[in-house]
């Protein structure tokens, strides 16, 4: 499945969905709802909220189809909306109180992505990435799989470049010592 | 290969997994314009629920104030009074709890926040950020009558 910042949208299909045409946003919705979700759900562990912040994306995209002037990819353009409202979410006391809720209640809900991945190196990366905070996990997202730099992610959080590096190296240093773990367990029973 | 660039491309291997197929997404394009409909349903009998609550006490409280002020006939000395007309003449004032109607607007303040966020990032002098700051504007003067209102309601 392609990546989102990698789905374009032809300027026909763009103008039909802009003069508000159903057939033409049923296209467009198709084309980036399922790329828009696999983001929103590794920055985003909770499937409700992930599923709330998915509605506001495309709320969003649709309203303000108007105002995109093509510089870039239209899912890079879609991307940024997700990355805002899930950082958004982020910084809500009402989010920060479901997403605690919901840590407690539903159990199982914060654990990996279900995918259909058979590798177990991926499956292990992936739990590693659960374990990870929200904010780290994103940056380590943004920067190593969504290319970002390190301005953009420091403009994105409001915060300083600093910032960014110190939650990636964090990040990182997480994952290492998650990924290794398994290995240092399965060497102390042989 | 430095550990930080290998771990990169191992996660750069999980987008592969990221995107979920279509049948996954909890909602299709009738689906997603149904929630909008249910959730602007929503907020519009919310906005008029807080609307009316916070007039309602307003009126209350201005009601109550006015009452309050107003000079006192000095009444006839009354012999051996009944108790239930004595009962008439007692101030009455009508307390209402805030509790709600304040609640109600800050939720609705941080809900136009959000959407004000987001039209901002997509279009900073949009027409969309103006709508959004007027109606802002009237909801931090509704809130403002309604901590106005408490204000006076404390001195009682």
């Amino acid at each position: 499945m392609q990546r989102l910042a990698e789905i374009e949208i032809s300027t026909e299909e763009l103008a039909a969905a802009r003069g508000g045409d159903a057939a033409a946003r049923r296209i467009l919705f198709d084309r980036v709802a399922p790329a828009t979700l696999g983001l929103i759900r590794r920055i985003v562990r909770q499937p409700a909220l992930a599923e709330d912040l998915l509605h506001d994306t495309l709320i969003a995209m649709f309203e303000h189809l108007a105002e995109f002037r093509g510089e870039a990819p239209f899912g890079a353009w879609v991307r940024r909306i997700a990355v805002s409202r899930c950082l958004m979410a982020f910084r809500s006391p009402w989010h920060r109180a479901r997403i605690t809720l919901d840590a407690w209640t539903e159990s199982g809900a914060v654990g990996p992505v279900e995918s259909d991945a058979r590798d177990a190196d991926l499956i292990d990366l992936d739990r590693a990435l659960a374990t990870l905070s929200p904010i780290a996990r994103t940056v380590v997202w943004l920067y190593d799989v969504e290319g970002w730099s390190h301005d953009e992610i420091a403009q994105a959080f409001d915060r300083t470049v600093s910032f960014s590096k110190s939650q990636l190296a964090r990040g990182h240093a997480r994952l290492r010592e998650r990924l290794q773990a398994p290995l240092i367990a399965m060497e102390t029973q042989t | 290969m430095t550990d930080d660039t290998e771990l990169a491309a191992r996660l750069r291997r999980l987008t592969g997994v990221a995107a979920l197929p279509a049948d996954a997404l909890p909602f299709d394009y009738d689906g997603l314009l149904a929630r909008q409909d249910a959730r602007v349903g929503r907020a519009q009998r919310n906005r008029r629920v807080a609307r009316a609550t916070a007039g309602a006490l307003v009126i209350a409280f201005v009601a109550a104030s006015v009452w309050r002020l107003e000079p006192r006939e000095i009444a006839a000395p009354v012999v051996e009074a009944p108790a239930a007309d004595s009962a008439v003449d007692q101030p009455r004032l009508v307390r209402a709890d805030t509790y709600l109607a304040v609640a109600a607007l800050e939720e609705h303040i941080a809900r136009v926040d959000d959407a004000l966020n987001v039209a901002r990032v997509v279009s900073p002098h949009g027409a969309e950020v103006a709508r959004l700051e007027r109606a802002r504007n009237e909801l931090l003067d509704s809130y403002a009558q309604v901590r106005y209102a408490e204000l006076v309601s404390a001195n009682f």
